[in-house]
């Protein structure tokens, strides 16, 4: 197993490099540089020259790939921002913090919300329980976040007066972004775990332990639910790596001081070692998050589990 | 069952706790006014506490207005520069030394303004290629005594009111004792009425008044600056009552602000003028736009009447000027005919195209002559101008498509000549000369047009020599008839082309008085509470 952790950690570098490689390229097509961007409209474009050379931004693109690559494997050094002149990871960090915290609670309450509703509606199938919140969720998993934030701002903020509308400075300010954040792939939980259950429920085993007298709660909860989790885990991975990184328009609808405003407020500036420093960790945050998951995996489910032994065993 | 009611209590329990004392914001502030705070929102990240570092239009508005200040300052509510740090300014007959006595101001750090401060700001602003535009033609900067600060041109330049209205003064202590890190912390560098207390890059900025201050201290003693990205975000802390003055506030929800604010809240005409540019050097359509009678036809086909309306629902000003002759006494006034205005006729376009050796039969079926390229959102005032003024060349037989960009990859593309016909705001001075920036050859990077180069059917020698008299002479009269002739050439040429000054909305809670309104450097030391 952790021959397997390491080697997937291992896999980080390549894909690090992939990230680092695609974000250079891209930067490196679209028009504009951070001289203008910094000294401003009113510069001579020698000056905006001269600043962009100091600044080497206007090295080959390979060669700028090649000293970030040496700079960042070597030093663990994320580059200086163009524009605050600050280190970068010291610019990143907070930021990235706060968005992992964000996206933490966003997938905790997601699944809260979206799981139990998931196993309800399974396995109260063709009910109200069932046909009421499949509905539901069929129109909320439609609707984007943004349009989700905007309602909770009415309501909760412009009508009711109960939340404050901006900022992070106490848990109240947190609950609609939050909100935000849960509800479409609350949804999406809530129809993964339903078709996972019922194929879980209409199983073999489920029936065996039926038939050999095990009470309800126990064959829902011990025999289906564990089998019909393997799937629903993989989701709930995927929706917190979308979540980190792609929380950026609930960042800017409730003023939150995340890592996707950052990145996407620097863009304008060309800011270079900002927008490949953030996207990095974005990426790595991801990466582990699905190694996480798989690791999550051996121990719901015993015949993984069994495999890496048997690995190891050889 | 006994189970599930602990649970529910639990629960109401949590959420009484989340929502307890969740009344309203501006219930909870302390109503004593030495300890309220004035909350103003601002649409973007603050990226620095040095006016020397803040490129952004917000920013600067702390930064050069609030925190630090100038030889001069702006005062948009009467128009033209005021006397700031410069108590009295003497100029020698030849216009080349400018001795400037400093008023009796301290930094927010205490200590006295000083002539070596003057120094020192305006050196370093000098080796700072931001403001090359506004200290090229400085010499030298020297102390003559504490109070006493001397410049020196290198030729005679009237404008010089916008460079002391620019370069801000430093305390040179402060920031010499900070170094590299000046303007990445609050700081008491400045004169200004307001010190920066607590700066939170990403979500807020904190001013305290600063008792000392050399005009008297501000009757609004703290106000904070958040940041609220999102236009209709804005609008609901507005309504909410979380924000107390809303600068610039978005046109697209005015109605919605005036039926929250009543009487508190106003729109002024901007400084900001939104313009349309022609390239003549297009290659679109075979080159059809170096044809000065498809120019001139674009012209006359634009209905700014109607674009205003469509816009900003009628609630910006029509611009027949590059900047409004009301308050900028060096421009040339539309009233006196020194120049074309090409009102709006779509007749007269159709002839021109006509002349231009084009067919009724090529029109009817719509002549292409490129893309109309701006930047702002898909839905942004920027994007709605380029869709009217496509609509308005239909009319007239000319076909064009509309690309809306973010401004990072525009404006390189505007400014690089690489495009057909861009829409774009030219914030004015308030001085002429800055047409400078859009006409000169020097100007590369910043000018849309090119009237001085290889192949231009323009008189760009005489553009120059025009601007170059301008500034050489303080009479205002004198001035004002280079920058008719030059402006008559640049209209002549339908090159650049003002459409209409965009409205400024401003609103404010109905515990504040509003004090000056100023379409872009507001005052907070002219507010107070009521």
């Amino acid at each position: 197993m952790y021959k397997y952790i390491l080697k997937r950690l291992l896999f980080l570098i390549p894909t690090i490099l992939g990230v680092t490689f695609i974000i250079y390229a891209v930067m490196n097509i679209t028009p504009g540089d951070p001289g203008r961007a910094i000294l401003g409209a009113n510069a001579m474009q020698a000056d905006v020259d001269a600043y962009n050379h100091m600044l080497g931004y206007d090295l080959p693109f390979l060669q700028k790939f090649v000293n970030y690559v040496q700079d960042l494997f070597l030093k663990g050094d994320f580059g200086i921002s163009y524009f605050t002149k600050q280190p970068v990871f010291a610019e990143i960090w907070p930021r990235y913090g706060f968005s992992v915290r964000l996206a933490l609670m966003g997938a905790l309450l997601s699944a809260v919300i979206g799981i139990p509703l998931g196993i309800y509606a399974a396995v109260k199938q063709y009910s109200l329980w069932d046909t009421v919140p499949s509905v539901i969720s069929f129109l909320i998993a439609a609707i984007p976040g943004f349009v989700v934030g905007m309602l909770l701002l009415y309501i909760f903020a412009l009508k009711l007066n109960w939340l404050p509308s901006y900022g992070a400075s106490s848990l109240r300010h947190y609950i609609m972004p939050m909100l935000a954040l849960a509800i479409p792939p609350a949804a999406q939980n809530m129809r993964f775990t339903k078709s996972s259950m019922l194929e879980s429920i209409r199983q073999d085993y489920v029936r065996t332990a039926r038939a050999k007298g095990a009470p309800e709660r126990t064959v829902i909860w011990k025999h289906a639910l564990k089998n019909a989790m393997l799937p629903v885990v993989t989701q709930m991975g995927l929706t917190l790596g979308a979540l980190i990184a792609g929380a950026v328009v609930v960042e800017k609808l409730f003023s939150l001081p995340g890592i996707g405003s950052l990145i996407v407020d620097r863009i304008p500036f060309k800011d270079e070692p900002v927008i490949i420093g953030g996207t990095i960790l974005l990426s790595v945050c991801f990466a582990v998050i699905m190694l996480v998951v798989d690791v999550i995996y051996a121990f719901i489910d015993p015949r993984i589990k069994a495999k890496y032994v048997k690995m190891k065993g050889k | 069952m006994k189970k599930k009611l602990a649970l529910l209590m639990s629960l109401l329990m949590v959420l009484g706790i989340v929502f307890s004392g969740c009344n309203s914001p501006a219930e909870t502030d302390a109503q004593n006014p030495e300890d309220r705070v004035l909350k103003v929102r601002k649409k973007n990240a603050m990226m620095s506490t040095d006016w020397e570092q803040t490129t952004e239009s917000e920013d600067m508005q702390i930064t050069f207005v609030q925190v630090f200040e100038g030889l001069y300052g702006i005062n948009e509510a009467q128009g033209g520069y005021v006397n700031l740090l410069a108590k009295d300014v003497v100029i020698s007959e030849d216009q080349l030394h400018y001795t400037v006595t400093l008023q009796d101001a301290t930094f927010q750090n205490g200590d006295a303004l000083k002539a070596s401060d003057v120094v020192y700001s305006y050196r370093k602003a000098m080796e700072n290629p931001r403001f090359n535009y506004v200290t090229s033609m400085i010499d030298s900067v020297s102390e003559i005594d504490d109070k006493t600060v001397q410049f020196d041109l290198k030729y005679p330049y009237s404008p010089i009111a916008h460079t002391f209205f620019t370069i801000k003064i430093s305390s040179e202590r402060e920031v010499t004792e900070a170094g590299a890190s000046f303007g990445t912390a609050p700081h008491t560098a400045g004169t200004g009425p307001y010190m920066i207390t607590d700066f939170d890059m990403a979500s807020s900025i904190k001013l305290k008044a600063y008792d000392g201050y050399w005009r008297g201290e501000p009757a609004i003693k703290n106000v904070e600056y958040v940041v609220i990205s999102e236009d209709s975000a804005a609008v609901i802390a507005y309504e909410n009552g979380e924000i107390d003055y809303l600068h610039d506030a978005p046109t697209a929800e005015w109605d919605v602000l005036t039926a929250a604010a009543g009487d508190n809240c106003t729109m002024v005409m901007g400084n900001n003028i939104r313009c349309i540019s022609i390239n003549w050097e297009s290659k679109a359509n075979n080159g059809i736009l170096a044809d000065e009678l498809v120019r001139r036809a674009i012209c006359y086909a634009i209905d700014k009447e109607g674009l205003n309306l469509a816009v900003v629902g009628g609630r910006g000003v029509i611009a027949q000027e590059y900047m409004p002759s009301d308050y900028v006494p060096t421009s040339p006034k539309a009233s006196d005919q020194g120049f074309e205005l090409y009102e709006y006729d779509p007749e007269k376009a159709k002839e021109l195209l006509l002349e231009a050796g084009l067919t009724a039969a090529q029109l009817s079926e719509g002549v292409d002559i490129g893309t109309i390229l701006t930047y702002g959102a898909q839905t942004g005032q920027n994007a709605k101008i380029a869709q009217v003024i496509q609509a308005n060349l239909a009319e007239v037989g000319l076909t064009c498509g509309v690309e809306v960009l973010d401004i990072a990859i525009a404006s390189p593309r505007m400014h690089s000549y690489d495009y057909d016909m861009a829409i774009f705001a030219d914030s004015g001075n308030y001085d002429f000369n800055n047409i400078r920036q859009q006409v000169h050859s020097e100007s590369v990077g910043m000018a849309v047009v090119r009237y001085r180069c290889e192949g231009s059917p323009f008189d760009g020698e005489r553009i120059e020599e025009l601007i170059d008299q301008g500034v050489a002479t303080s009479d205002t009269a004198e001035r004002v008839t280079y920058y008719t002739e030059l402006w008559n050439i640049v209209q002549d040429s339908a090159t650049l082309f003002p459409l209409f000054h965009a409205p400024v909305g401003i609103c404010w809670s109905g515990d504040v008085n509003p004090g000056d309104i100023c379409p872009t450097y507001y005052h907070l030391y002219s507010l107070s509470w009521k």
